[in-house]
């Protein structure tokens, strides 16, 4: 029976020709043209919680009479799916998420400079030298403990890194993974920036990785993790640890190390090749107002504002309070690869003590 | 998909074949064009994808990580790790499986049609709905481990792992085998046993040998499930990292598709040797039962001294996956379970006040659209790999398998690669960009592909453990009184494998309804998906949230599967005592 193999060769020549058959269409070339809805409408990649894209969004809609979608994404998955699609991009700002992040999208050409008017009024600090990102709020790095766990075990709110390698601690702390999470490798890079090297700040980590319950991969996940009870302690930026507290995990208190904290900025930026970029830069300015910044508030999202004129609330935290270290983001950036499979291999691998 | 299905060349496709040769079944130009059109369904739907992530994995930074992949003591433990997590798997779900199968089909006791629908619960349910009751439950601060019990276990990690991928996955390995063990001819064990054989001999040198294809399948399937799982790792994993998880490391938090690309292709080497393994061993021993002869009736265990031991254990199963699904339930109602025990509405409140609504709707539609394409599909593919094709079956069924074998943070990858623009070769545009909020239908196309190479291979597998039980005369037979290939397959292979058909449809839609990992890659503003929305949910840490949404889930996955049912049930008395669904 010499058809036995015929048919597979037939079958592959029937299928080339069938698909050639059927699609020959003249080269559209790029396919900007075929986008539904490609002229007035934004898609914003947003990197905040869901409920505050949506309020955002909405928000934004009302104000300028443009329709405005969203679709969440950590940060590496904007940039994946930015970088995927570079001429003709799906998303035209990404708003929302730590800017190192934003680091990673500029140094693969997926963002574009924007100098926005409104970003006159942020102070410096909180944006990108080049125009590449403008920071829309901020958070500080702390100590996110469940009271009630602490005191059964009978340890005290911490109050300094040293705090946390107490052998009390054992398998009560929970934080995230730097590879995954942004919150983590702000914690890894406060260990570089207090300890004043890579070999010392990961030497930190290791001591503090016998007392690691996991690295969870969100980075707002030890919050939660503490309060339900399954750790003492959770690192994570302190809005994350206020907003559970008022979801009713009422165990919760916040505290902050002596030595200092790190902390982000979250950025608003402009998608490379965006199709409606006229659009998507008054979207910028918007995000950057005060009003635009406010919102956060209304959905128990109590991060530090960078607009000097938005309104500040007491569930935030009080910067002046908090000793924050001197925090390069650019440095950060440029070091994160390497930092966090030097992290990978050398502490998280490893069996605990 | 089907919109890009060719019309046919002209001339050749007369519908009969002549009826004057033997058993020429592979001339049939019918079964050539199937060949043809699954042929590029598949390579679109999987191949083509596959391939764009592979040369991303071959390029320098994915080499990199290929060709370092042995030599440092943590790459070596992912890799044990995704083994150990396998074959555990495997096992223990197939054998929970197997157990519950046999206990449906073969065991005299009460309130079987519970257990069945209780069997059935976990493939409704979306991912992270058993990891995250079971934190609640068992975890350290748990309400059974710690709050009844006064203990602190801990549930992160393998052990974690496996019972939540095992109660997530058993269900297949018990369709697989309750089908078969319905499938089974009786005759066979009625002649051991009036040859003087104990029922417990009969079940063990006569009903376990037949069942080694089913064995093997569920394993394969548990298996390749267990290993690809990505919202499992993340959510209890602990620091039991496996290559999914590592990819996604690799791709989220290290912005490096080539490295996470590298990983994945490491991921497909442990699934394609089990599957090479399963095919071998399948092949050895299948046996032929099915023969369109009449056959005996199926003796029931009856006696007392094994039905109370079955049932006490059935029972204690059974409550444990209720209790799991009580806990998603309940805690869609209360504030936060086992912290703030107040009943509230708001879980539902929050969700159907927008962020849900879409939601539901869109992956409702999209799901239905993909359920029967890949149902369909999954029996073709089965009833060319089984029936029609001898040289290249196997890599027929290997292409089928593919979309399950590969983790879906590539094919979520891939297809984001291959369709957020149009496929142009040379001048000529093959296809318009299907995935993507700029794609056409918003991307929702991209998606249902996407359903489809996920749930398409279940149904295959099943289709193929239970063709594989059908006598080969019975298809020459049809051809040899002038049935054409299609008629064939229709009128005579179908209604004969039609259990495993109804699975592979009821799977395929509560596949598609709680698929996770390629999605996250392609939803875009105007399609968004449940499963995605649970994420963020549980992301944020409103498990109450993500409990509410899981809830609804469940309830739009039963409802059209019990819809399904009662469409497709079949009149014939011996169909559905065979089917029992």
């Amino acid at each position: 029976m010499t058809n036995r193999r015929v048919l597979p060769v037939v079958g592959v020549a029937l299928t080339s020709m069938l698909a050639l058959s059927a699609c020959v269409v003249q080269d559209a070339q790029s396919g900007a043209a075929s986008g539904a809805g490609a002229s007035g409408s934004l898609t914003i990649a947003c990197g905040a919680m869901e409920d505050l894209c949506q309020k955002w969004t909405e928000a934004f809609t009302e104000a300028s009479g443009i329709p405005t979608s969203f679709v969440r994404l950590s940060s590496g998955e904007t940039v994946a799916r930015l970088d995927s699609a570079k001429d003709s991009p799906e998303f035209d700002v990404w708003h929302g998420g730590p800017v190192d992040g934003y680091g990673a999208a500029v140094e693969k050409g997926l963002i574009e400079a924007y100098d926005s008017p409104s970003a006159a009024d942020i102070p410096d600090k909180y944006k990108d030298p080049n125009h590449n990102w403008t920071g829309v709020y901020v958070g500080a790095l702390g100590f996110c403990s469940n009271k009630a766990v602490l005191d059964k075990l009978g340890v005290e709110v911490p109050d300094s890194w040293e705090d946390l390698l107490a052998p009390k601690l054992k398998g009560q702390i929970s934080t995230a993974h730097p590879s995954t999470s942004g919150t983590a490798f702000t914690t890894l890079w406060t260990q570089v920036s207090l300890r004043g090297g890579e070999d010392q700040g990961l030497d930190f980590m290791k001591k503090m990785h016998n007392n690691v319950l996991q690295y969870t991969k969100s980075g707002t996940a030890p919050g939660q993790i503490a309060g339900r009870g399954e750790v003492g302690v959770g690192l994570v930026f302190s809005h994350d640890c206020v907003k559970y507290q008022e979801q009713g995990m009422k165990d919760l208190v916040v505290s902050f190390p002596k030595e200092g904290t790190g902390y982000e900025v979250g950025g608003v930026a402009l998608v490379k090749n965006s199709k409606n970029a006229e659009a998507a830069k008054k979207y910028i300015d918007w995000a950057i107002s005060a009003d635009a910044q406010n919102i956060g508030q209304t959905v128990g999202s109590y991060q530090v504002l960078t607009n000097p004129a938005a309104k500040v609330s007491d569930k935030m935290v009080d910067l002046k309070t908090v000793k924050l270290i001197d925090y390069d983001f650019a440095a950060a950036s440029a070091a994160k690869p390497a930092l966090t499979a030097r992290f990978d291999e050398e502490i998280a691998a490893k069996p605990k003590e | 998909m089907s919109s890009a299905a060719p019309p046919r060349p002209a001339g050749a496709a007369p519908t009969r074949a002549p009826a004057t040769t033997r058993t020429k079944v592979r001339q049939d130009p019918v079964t050539v064009i199937i060949v043809a059109l699954v042929s590029l369904i598949l390579f679109l739907l999987v191949l083509l994808p596959l391939g764009t992530v592979l040369a991303r994995a071959f390029s320098p930074d994915g080499a990199a990580v290929l060709t370092g992949i042995f030599d440092t003591a943590s790459h070596r433990a992912i890799i044990v790790n995704t083994l150990v997590l396998g074959i555990v798997v495997g096992t223990v779900g197939t054998v929970l499986g197997f157990f519950l199968a046999f206990v449906q089909a073969r065991v005299d006791l009460p309130g079987k049609k519970i257990l069945h629908l209780i069997c059935l619960i976990p493939i409704v349910s979306p991912p992270f709905a058993v990891a995250t009751s079971a934190i609640t439950l068992f975890g350290r601060n748990g309400i059974i481990s710690t709050q009844m019990l006064g203990q602190q276990w801990n549930i992160y990690g393998l052990s974690g792992l496996t019972l939540v991928l095992s109660l997530s996955f058993f269900p297949v390995a018990y369709m697989n085998m309750l089908g078969m063990l319905r499938n089974l001819d009786p005759a066979m064990e009625e002649a051991a046993a009036s040859l003087g054989a104990s029922p417990w001999t009969v079940f063990r040198s006569v009903t376990l040998p037949m069942l080694v294809p089913g064995f093997a399948a569920s394993f394969l399937l548990l298996f390749v499930e267990a290993i690809a799982d990505l919202a499992n790792p993340l959510v209890i994993g602990g620091d039991f990292t496996v290559l999914a998880s590592r990819a996604y490391i690799a791709v989220n938090g290290e912005y490096n598709t080539a490295a996470g690309s590298a990983y994945s292709l490491v991921l497909l080497v442990p699934a394609l040797l089990v599957f090479l393994l399963q095919r071998y061993w399948a092949s050895r021993s299948s046996a032929v039962t099915v023969t369109g002869k009449p056959t005996g009736r199926v003796r029931m265990v009856s006696a007392l001294a094994a039905r109370i031991p079955l049932g006490i254990v059935t029972a204690v199963l059974a409550l444990f996956v209720v209790t799991i699904y009580a806990t998603v339930i309940v805690g869609a109602f209360v504030n936060i379970l086992g912290v703030d025990n107040t009943f509230t509405l708001k879980n539902f409140e929050y969700i159907l006040s927008g962020i849900g609504n879409d939601a539901m709707i869109d992956t409702t539609v999209l799901a239905l659209i993909a359920t029967p394409i890949a149902g369909l599909l999954g029996m073709v593919v089965a009833w060319l790999v089984v029936v029609r094709l001898k040289a290249s079956a196997g890599l027929m069924d290997f292409l089928g398998m593919l979309g399950l074998s590969v983790p879906g943070t590539v094919i979520g990858i891939g297809y984001l690669i291959t369709y957020n623009k149009p496929l142009i070769i040379g001048r000529l545009q093959f296809l318009p960009a299907l995935a993507g909020g700029s794609a056409v239908f918003g991307g929702a196309l991209a998606i249902i592909l996407v359903y489809v190479a996920r749930s398409m291979p279940s149904g295959q597998r099943s289709g193929i453990a239970s063709l594989q039980q059908v006598d080969k005369s019975i298809d020459e037979a049809s051809t040899s009184l002038g049935a054409s290939g299609l008629q064939t397959f229709t009128r005579v292979t179908l209604p004969l494998i039609r259990p495993a058909f109804i699975a592979g449809l009821t799977y395929a839609f509560a596949r598609s309804m709680t698929t996770l990992s390629p999605i996250v890659f392609i939803t875009t503003p105007r399609t968004k998906i449940m499963t995605s929305q649970i994420l963020s949910e549980v992301d944020a840490g409103r498990f109450g949230n993500a409990f509410a949404f899981c809830t609804i889930l469940i309830v739009i996955v039963m409802a059209v599967i019990g819809l399904t049912n009662v469409l497709v049930r079949d009149r014939s008395v011996t169909s559905q005592s065979r089917a029992g669904l």
